[in-house]
């Protein structure tokens, strides 16, 4: 919060009887200023009067201040231009100008400029000069706030519609195959960063789950995120073989990509139609965890580099037993980067599979997925570096 | 914690040594030593990662692109790793397959004989 900010928010909610608002008053006329400060004594003003001589002066002092008396006549500023450049004082306070009696049509300019108000010397009395400095204080506070406010509903809109982008209504018809998604933001920045997962299925019945991580962390990571996973969804509504895919995912993520170092880890898993078995290809990700009928991670082993590495796609197919009944969580390392303590050593799938055992099957999954985060921030001794994504499959009977 | 970086010529290779945090704040710095020697035309380098405590994915992005670069150039980047914090994240990201990683200074400048 500014000085300024603070001044005037002090006066709006503490009793006005107690507050005292630093003024900074711009004025080289001597007489003028001491008339100035009589009026705000005559009227037992609840301030505390700065003089300055300059423009230069002033600047340097608005920012401290809760209101600036701006003398329109100043030696080193030529009509407006004083004004202009108080009011481009980042965080600067409200201008009240003065003006004398033959230039008063100078103070309608002002305020069309961005001046609060304006005064004629010599005709204001005390209670009209308070009232505008009060009126001056409370307005600008009372824009700053809107501001504040229309800048925070223009980020939520803004994080809506990537979290839309990148957690999108999956494709598939299967009312038995139940999935839960969960998504955190890293402490580095508000918005999302460039976690995806989509869910598509084929005619055959083949469900297709991928759950990706564009390296960085912000909305063009965000942005890039949400194309990855429209063209994937396009491949695979498209019928491109799944040993295709990555390769072409790659081509879009080198075409997209800001600078030749983004690159982005993907875990592609097609659930059979009997649902009893997987298929799956790792470029660059952790594998996802089986939490039932076992908890353990799914091999690791073989996993190809991260998209956008190399010119070719070296992920080699894996193929895991499933069984009939089974639970798998698919993960962005956000969350398996998660360190033992502050300086520790990341968790890994080691270190968080004794957590989910802590947590799972009791209390379904959807306390299973925020808990989890939470357990792993805590282990972690604060919020995760990285954005954290969680996708849980479950398949057949409760 | 900040990154430090020192290099030293050892036969036609370039070795650069690494310590401290590589990460989105500290990469940049990386990033432009491996310009840099690329530049002067070193285009064999070494990167000794003993000294670094920890490792993100804009380091490993700036180690990528530094192996674009050499490779350009018709040259390599070897890299000296024995802790097992690091190996893992050059495990987990496919990276083992695109970087050689040796367990001295010594093995990657005799490896490219």
């Amino acid at each position: 919060m500014s000085a300024t900010e603070s001044a005037a928010v002090r006066a709006s909610e503490s009793d006005p009887a107690n507050v005292i608002w630093p003024i900074l008053l711009v004025e080289d006329d001597d007489a003028d200023a001491y008339l100035v400060s009589e009026l705000l004594d005559e009227a037992a003003a609840p301030v505390e009067v700065t003089r300055v001589r300059t423009v230069a002066e002033a600047v340097r002092g608005s920012a401290g201040s809760a209101c600036v008396l701006l003398d329109l006549g100043l030696p080193d500023s030529e009509g407006l231009s004083a004004l202009r450049r108080l009011l481009a004082v980042e965080s600067g306070a409200p201008v009240v100008v003065l003006t004398g009696l033959v230039d008063e049509y100078r103070g309608a300019e002002a305020v069309a400029g961005g001046a609060q108000d304006y005064l004629v010397k010599g005709q204001v009395n005390g209670r009209d000069l308070v009232r505008a400095v009060r009126y001056a204080i409370e307005r600008k506070r009372a824009d700053t706030a809107a501001r504040a406010l229309r800048e925070s509903e223009l980020r939520a809109n803004e994080r809506a519609r990537l979290e839309r982008g990148l957690l999108p209504r999956p494709l598939y018809d299967d009312r038995r195959l139940r999935h839960t998604a969960r998504y955190r933001p890293g402490r580095r920045q508000s918005l999302l960063g460039g976690d995806f997962y989509d869910m598509v299925s084929t005619p055959d019945g083949t469900v297709h789950v991928l759950l990706g991580d564009v390296c960085g962390h912000g909305p063009d990571e965000a942005a890039l995120g949400v194309s990855l996973r429209i063209a994937w969804r396009t491949l695979v509504l498209a019928g491109v073989p799944e040993a295709d895919r990555l390769g072409y995912l790659q081509r879009v993520l080198v075409s997209e990509r800001l600078h030749d170092e983004i690159f982005a880890t993907v875990c592609a898993l097609s659930v059979a139609p009997d649902r009893e078995s997987a298929r799956m290809r790792l470029a660059g990700h952790p594998p996802p965890a089986l939490l039932h009928p076992r908890l353990a991670a799914l091999p690791g082993a073989v996993v190809g580099p991260a998209l956008g590495i190399l010119d070719e796609d070296l992920t080699e197919e894996v193929h895991v037993e499933l069984g009939s009944r089974w639970a798998v969580l698919l993960a962005t390392d956000g969350l398996l980067e998660g360190r033992d303590g502050p300086g520790g050593e990341p968790l890994g799938w080691e270190g968080v599979l004794p957590e989910i055992s802590r947590l799972w099957p009791d209390g379904g999954p959807d306390h299973l997925l925020d808990s989890l985060i939470d357990r792993v921030e805590a282990r972690n001794g604060g919020p995760l570096t990285d954005d954290v994504a969680l996708l849980l499959l479950l398949w057949g009977d409760d | 914690m900040d990154l430090s970086l020192t290099t030293r010529q050892e036969d036609n290779h370039t070795v650069v040594v690494v310590g401290g945090e590589i990460d989105v704040y500290t990469a940049p710095k990386l990033r432009e030593q491996l310009i840099d020697l690329v530049s002067a035309g070193s285009y064999h380098l070494v990167v000794d990662m003993e000294g670094v405590e920890f490792l993100d994915s804009t380091g490993l992005g700036v180690l990528v692109g530094g192996l674009k670069r050499v490779r350009a150039h018709e040259g390599s980047l070897r890299l000296v790793c024995t802790q097992e914090r690091i190996l893992k994240i050059f495990r987990i990201t496919g990276l083992t397959k695109v970087f050689p990683i040796h367990s001295s200074v010594e093995d990657a400048l005799a490896a490219h004989e």
